[in-house]
């Protein structure tokens, strides 16, 4: 892949996350809307005389508060992964890093009714394109959801494995849902990551090599 | 008149539809396309209000599902895509939809002119 399509491919992915999130934010302000319009329903028919229910108007209250949190547990992440560009390389706190693209997939895994959590997660650090990290990782959900079901879990771990990491994506039940690396191949191998089956746990590993270490 | 509210935010579609009540429509809501499917079986809705971009069914294709057995009745969506245009592509023409968030006055005007 030229240098030219692999800043496209980067800008591409930029905008799917983008596009995700824009869409979670629209949701979050749709139903404050109408959270808040049922408060001013409420006090208008108070003022006709109908007597209010402070219950309800809680309920209403609530349910802003609730949208809100949601709302700003979502830019904290798009400022987390805005911020990845900062440098090209640094040292990656994994675990974070896994956090990070786990909570940006996860529009993408509940569009398709899996479910999609942080397994076991030891803590590994190394160092990398924070960005590039996160959208291997990304396009690794992605491959995987593609092999899942509605009513399917989908869990990732990591764990240090010979100086790099090893993500495990597993689903209860099934085989490793990741077969190859196909989908992100030439990311991978920018990054010195591959994809194997650990036979003793039937899961598939995304194993990342220290920078370097293969040469 | 019956309407029918399809949308995967629950808090969201159920305060709509109290707030429609409110405004002399009465209106159910579903959370999902399968639930919806079954509801229109048992009821029968003049409007389906439905959200784009839900798990599964989609409102495009909840719509073509819900129009081949109950072919009378009118469709609005919902969206809360960023690009109208995307949105505009992907729905034929004659589409009715309003982008999240809405104006409930929008949607009760919606309904009242789909359903003239």
């Amino acid at each position: 892949m030229s240098r030219q399509d692999e800043t496209r491919a980067g800008l591409r992915f930029f905008g799917r996350v983008s596009a995700s999130v824009s869409h979670e934010i629209k949701n979050v302000f749709a139903v404050i809307n109408e959270a808040a319009g049922l408060i001013e329903d409420f006090t208008l028919m108070a003022e006709r005389g109908m007597p209010l229910q402070p219950e309800r108007l809680k309920s209403a209250a609530n349910s802003i508060q609730g949208q809100i949190r949601r709302g700003d547990a979502i830019i904290k992440n798009m400022n987390a992964f805005a911020h990845s560009t900062d440098e090209d390389v640094r040292e990656v706190n994994l675990v974070e890093g896994l956090a990070l693209a786990v909570a940006l997939s996860t529009r993408f895994a509940d569009m398709r009714q899996v479910k999609l959590t942080m397994g076991e997660c030891e803590p590994v650090s190394m160092v990398a394109s924070p960005f590039d990290l996160t959208r291997l990782l990304h396009s690794s959900i992605a491959a995987a959801l593609d092999r899942l079901e509605a009513g399917d879990t989908l869990v990732i771990g990591v764990r240090p494995e010979g100086g790099g990491a090893s993500f495990s994506l597993s689903s209860p039940g099934k085989d490793g849902p990741l077969r190859d690396d196909e989908p992100f191949a030439d990311l991978a191998r920018a990054m010195n990551a591959s994809v194997s089956v650990n036979e003793k746990t039937g899961t598939s590993e995304l194993l990342l090599e220290r920078a370097g270490s293969s040469e | 008149m019956r309407v029918l509210l399809v949308d995967d935010e629950v808090e969201l579609v159920s305060a709509m539809a109290e707030r429609l009540g409110f405004r002399g429509v009465d209106a159910d809501w579903a959370d999902n396309g399968e639930s919806a499917l079954e509801m229109a079986d048992k009821t029968e809705y003049a409007v389906a209000v439905l959200d784009m971009k839900m798990p599964r069914l989609s409102g495009l294709d909840l719509m073509d599902r819900l129009a081949d057995k109950h072919p009378d009745m009118k469709f609005i969506f919902l969206s809360g895509h960023g690009s109208e245009s995307d949105f505009k592509a992907g729905c034929a023409a004659g589409c009715n939809y309003l982008i999240k968030p809405i104006q409930l006055e929008e949607l009760v005007a919606l309904i009242n002119r789909v359903t003239k």
